[in-house]
């Protein structure tokens, strides 16, 4: 058969071959063409679409020598696209269209071109009927077939490109001039005259520049459709292979299943010919037992007989005696019964034969085979929620499935004794969306299929994870100064995620890009991310696990403008409280116990201060604090380590500027390490303004409402500070921050 | 009023210069000193007028007190005059050191000895703002005054005097109370005669008193060890209690260690050359 398969694809292509041939013949009748080698081929399609550029009648078996130049530019086209490669000619089938289109773009061999079409057509049938050959060959054959069908399409195109060669075109004189009614290169001195007189004309190098350009358009066409057909080609290939497998499967399938039919059926017939001989056997033991029985009965029969008769001879008394006791054995003979019934019945009792197994395997062979063990997928990235997880498997590719049953539970994490529930669900498709979940929790999961055969072996087990809830920004902790802002955030899930994401869009203003940028990958509940100066931002949250992203957390807005800090009450001195905006400190006139100080190590215990939570950037901060002028406050820096039993600008840890105002005059100290420079300040004031200034190392104090400068600390910072404020008297402290720097500012 | 220039030096990308100028307030040739930042190549900068304390000419203040950098990165223009008349051949003009030559205390002279030469007042005030106005690349809207001991005060009641006609003023170790020291009783006493309230136009302290509601930022710096601080001759306590009356708006400070010196104004010029571009620059 595989033999036969060979065979066939090579009658059909010589067929075609050959047809081509006479074709040639007939048209040129040179047969010497036909021998033309491969190499020389190239040589002569480019002449011969050399000879179509120039339009020259066309005759037959005439041979000229192209124009060099024009040769060598059509040598120039051809070369990048790669056709004057014979081998590839060869190889790829499909750019033996080459030609065809290139003719067809020209009336003058429009016929030529049709035929041309005619033999493809020809010769495609003759595939067509190889490829029906090969559904029975092996996957080889198949290869050889392509190479065969291949061949002799290249084969063609070879021969095509030597039909073209009598197309080219002596010149004998030089044309310059291109008539474009006539399409013919014409020599000038020829325009004014007969029939070209009134006929459009264009230099002969601008119709070479426009005869260029539509070959390289053509060009490109046939290399996309070059593309495409190999494209195609590779997949029928793939096909072929499927058909061949499929079937070779269906077969085995059948001689499995005749087989076992085959064997029940001779199984059944050994237990029936058992059967029977057996029950024979029987019959006949009984019948032949009987049969016995009655041999004896009928000798005790004639026994008695002959006693009875010689008694008859008997005397009389002797007649009596043995009378009366042979009376009494005869009785007892005859009460026995004697039994003449057949114990077995010589015909064959009817047995019907069960044929119903039988039967059954046969109509199975025209059903499907139960399905095998679906395959279960990994979880595909960011396709859960919150709440539900979508769920994939995969089934063999000739497997019947009606529908699958997938079931799943909760993964334990090590707490035995609680017993998990187990769900179960019937799924036609291959995928299933299971909702009503928990949130960043990992379930298994595990899928049978089934079909009128049966059940499926169960897959193997797949753990899924639901994405997490949405985190909770601590919108009242975010603090922002004009290149970023630090946002921290509740992970809103009782098992750890897999990371963060904080999303950011600049608010909708004129000019604002509106764009969402996101911050990925982070591992903590913290994030500074950097922004542009005096902006507003909308930033939302989002927890991530291998299930993917949760939905947005709510969202907080942060301004860019200044810096803006939240003070922090863990620091807040028992004496002190923080307004519930938090930017504003009070110290009550009641004289009471202090409040119950917040549980923490943080708050100052000696000075009534609090520190407020700067962002940490390196860079410019400023804001401003509203007092009384006769309050005694103070206010300005300290590293977060400051010690809390001692007064702020007591140490080389803070710097402050202090105000005490006694018997109506205001002392200002501008304090640390318990040391002040000698300041004094006529106007005291009401607002004051802080810039710290990482970049220079200083702090500055300013009175806002008259843009005074009050005094600069050079301070070295190597770690991050924290505004600090204190109030020695009852009274309270505004503070104002996430404003714009005062131009003034600047200078200091 | 052809202006002479004496000197021309290339200084932090601009120029210093010297120029020499026949005043008619004063009667007499007078140099100033003026320090062009490289700004002013391109456009009008602002003004700032250096009065020097006794003894000095417009030399002292230029060579002694390394302003050029600060003043070259704000851009201001810096005019240093001289502290008096030369050489107008008045009895008692060279006799002592605080009166007289190198000494004219920034007032306009009503004796009749000192009357003609004596007008530094009138010269700082306005024959030299007008000149430089008219040769120098400045914007007249804008200027300030600052100065050191007799040139603080200059300074002082120059801008007290004339509400909003400086931006800012500022001083180092100014005679802020004159009619209280002794040198300013003996100037005021021979430029202004014995009636003690004629000095008081020209005292700090007391101008303090009558200075309208304007803003005026006020920066004074003091050395502690300053001899004359002292000696009394300085007095900046009255004029701190003035300014806290009226709510005058002044940042006094008083450095510890410093004295009287141009090592002292060398120290904090950076910070005075700044607080007046702070309001020139606005």
């Amino acid at each position: 058969m595989e033999e036969g398969a060979g065979e066939a694809p090579g009658l059909g292509r010589s067929a075609a071959s050959k047809d081509f041939r006479f074709y040639h013949m007939d048209l040129y009748d040179s047969e010497d063409r036909l021998q033309i080698f491969p190499e020389e081929s190239t040589r002569m399609r480019r002449e011969g679409v050399q000879a179509e550029m120039t339009h020259e009648p066309m005759r037959g078996g005439v041979k000229g020598k192209a124009p060099g130049d024009l040769g060598e530019e059509v040598d120039e086209l051809v070369h990048p696209y790669g056709l004057e490669d014979d081998h590839e000619l060869g190889d790829e089938f499909i750019e033996e269209n080459t030609p065809r289109i290139e003719v067809s773009e020209y009336p003058s061999y429009m016929m030529m071109g049709s035929e041309q079409r005619d033999w493809r057509l020809t010769g495609e049938t003759a595939q067509g009927e190889d490829l029906g050959f090969m559904g029975w060959g092996s996957a080889g054959q198949c290869q050889d077939l392509r190479e065969a069908y291949r061949y002799s399409h290249g084969r063609a195109s070879e021969e095509y490109e030597c039909y073209v060669i009598p197309e080219e075109e002596d010149e004998e004189e030089v044309a310059d001039i291109f008539c474009v009614t006539c399409k013919t290169p014409i020599r000038a001195s020829e325009k004014d005259q007969d029939e070209h007189k009134q006929h459009e004309v264009t230099p002969l190098s601008k119709a070479l520049e426009s005869a260029k350009d539509e070959i390289h358009k053509n060009m490109y066409k046939l290399e996309k459709q070059i593309i495409e057909m190999e494209n195609f080609a590779s997949h029928l290939e793939e096909v072929f292979i499927t058909v061949e497998e499929n079937f070779g499967r269906q077969e085995q399938n059948f001689e499995s299943h005749y087989n076992e039919i085959l064997e029940t059926l001779a199984q059944k017939y050994e237990e029936k010919i058992q059967a029977l001989g057996e029950k024979k056997k029987e019959k006949l033991e009984a019948l032949y037992g009987q049969l016995v029985s009655c041999g004896e009965n009928l000798d005790t029969c004639k026994e008695l007989m002959e006693t009875i008769e010689e008694m008859c001879h008997e005397e009389k008394v002797d007649f009596i005696k043995d009378a009366v006791a042979m009376a009494d054995r005869l009785g007892k003979f005859l009460k026995t019964k004697t039994d003449v019934e057949i114990s077995a019945q010589p015909d064959f009792e009817d047995q019907t034969l069960d044929f119903s197994d039988v039967e059954e395997l046969m109509g199975s062979i025209n059903t499907i085979p139960a399905p095998s063990a679906p395959v279960i997928n990994p979880q595909a990235p960011n396709s859960a929620t919150g709440s539900s997880v979508r769920v994939c498997w995969s089934l063999y590719s000739d497997d019947t499935v009606e529908s699958y049953q997938l079931s799943y539970r909760p993964v334990q994490d090590g707490s035995p004794g609680k017993e998990q529930t187990e769900v179960t669900m019937t799924i036609k498709e291959t995928y299933c969306s299971v909702t009503n979940l928990l949130p960043n929790t990992q379930y298994e999961f595990w899928v049978t299929a089934q079909n009128r055969a049966g059940l499926s072996p169960t897959s193997e087990r797949a753990v899924y994870m639901t994405a997490p809830c949405p985190p909770i920004i601590k919108s009242k902790e975010i603090r922002s100064c004009e290149e970023a802002a630090l946002i921290s955030w509740e992970s809103g899930n009782l098992n750890p995620v897999d990371s963060y994401t904080v999303e950011l869009t600049q608010a909708e203003m004129p000019g604002a890009s509106g764009v969402t940028e996101s911050v990925v990958g982070i591992p903590t509940c913290e994030c500074l991310v950097q922004l542009q100066p005096r902006q507003s931002y909308t930033i939302y949250v989002r927890a991530l696990n291998v299930g993917g992203p949760s939905a947005r957390s709510e969202p907080a807005t942060v301004h860019t403008t200044g810096s803006y800090f939240p003070l922090d009450k863990h620091t807040c001195h028992p004496r002190l409280t923080v307004s519930e905006d938090g930017l504003t400190v009070v110290r009550s006139e009641r004289r009471g116990p202090p409040r119950e100080p917040v549980p923490s190590d943080a708050h100052f215990t000696r000075c009534a201060a609090v520190m407020g939570n700067l962002i940490p950037v390196r860079g410019r901060h400023y804001w401003e604090v509203e007092v009384d002028e006769c309050l005694d406050y103070t206010v300005g820096v300290a590293f977060e380590n400051v010690p809390r039993q001692e007064d702020l600008g007591a140490n080389r840890l803070s710097w402050c500027m202090r105000h005490t105002f006694a018997s109506s005059r205001h002392k200002y100290e501008f304090l640390h390490k318990t040391t002040t420079p000698d300041i004094r300040i006529t106007v005291p004031p009401k607002k004051i303004g802080i810039l710290l200034d990482y970049e220079n190392a200083k702090l500055s104090f300013f009175n806002v409402d008259i843009s005074q400068h009050l005094y600069t600390f050079s301070c070295q910072l190597p770690q991050f500070v924290h505004p600090c404020f204190s109030l020695e008297k009852p009274g309270c402290l505004k503070i104002h921050n996430g404003i714009s720097m005062p131009k003034h500012i600047t200078f200091y | 009023m052809a202006l002479k220039q004496v000197s021309s030096s290339k200084c932090f990308g601009g120029l210093q210069k010297v120029f020499e100028h026949d005043s008619v307030e004063l009667k007499c040739k007078m140099k100033f000193a003026v320090y062009l930042p490289p700004k002013a190549e391109t456009g009008k900068c602002p003004v700032l007028y250096w009065l020097s304390g006794l003894t000095c000419t417009e030399q002292n203040f230029i060579s002694k007190s390394g302003y050029h950098q600060a003043a070259s990165e704000h851009g201001l223009v810096v005019i240093a005059p001289d502290t008096s008349p030369r050489g107008c051949n008045i009895k008692g003009e060279e006799d002592s050191w605080d009166f007289g030559t190198g000494a004219g205390f920034y007032v306009d002279a009503t004796e009749d000895l000192w009357k003609t030469n004596y007008r530094m007042y009138s010269y700082v005030t306005k024959e030299l703002p007008q000149l430089v106005n008219d040769n120098f690349p400045v914007d007249p809207q804008r200027m300030s005054v600052f100065g050191h001991s007799m040139g603080g005060h200059g300074a002082l009641i120059c801008a007290l005097k004339n509400p909003g006609k400086y931006k800012s003023v500022s001083a180092f170790a100014p005679l802020c109370n004159p009619v209280l020291c002794r040198w300013g009783k003996k100037a005021f006493t021979g430029y202004l005669g014995t009636d003690q309230s004629k000095w008081e136009a020209y005292d700090a302290t007391c101008l303090v008193k009558s200075y309208p509601d304007s803003q005026l930022d006020i920066l004074i710096d003091q050395g502690k060890e300053d001899e004359f601080l002292s000696d009394g001759q300085l007095l900046p306590d009255n004029f701190i209690a003035a300014c806290t009356e009226k709510k005058i708006p002044v940042v006094f400070r008083l450095q510890e260690g410093y004295d009287h010196s141009y090592y002292f104004i060398a120290t904090f010029i950076a910070d005075h050359i700044r607080h007046h571009a702070k309001y020139l620059n606005a």
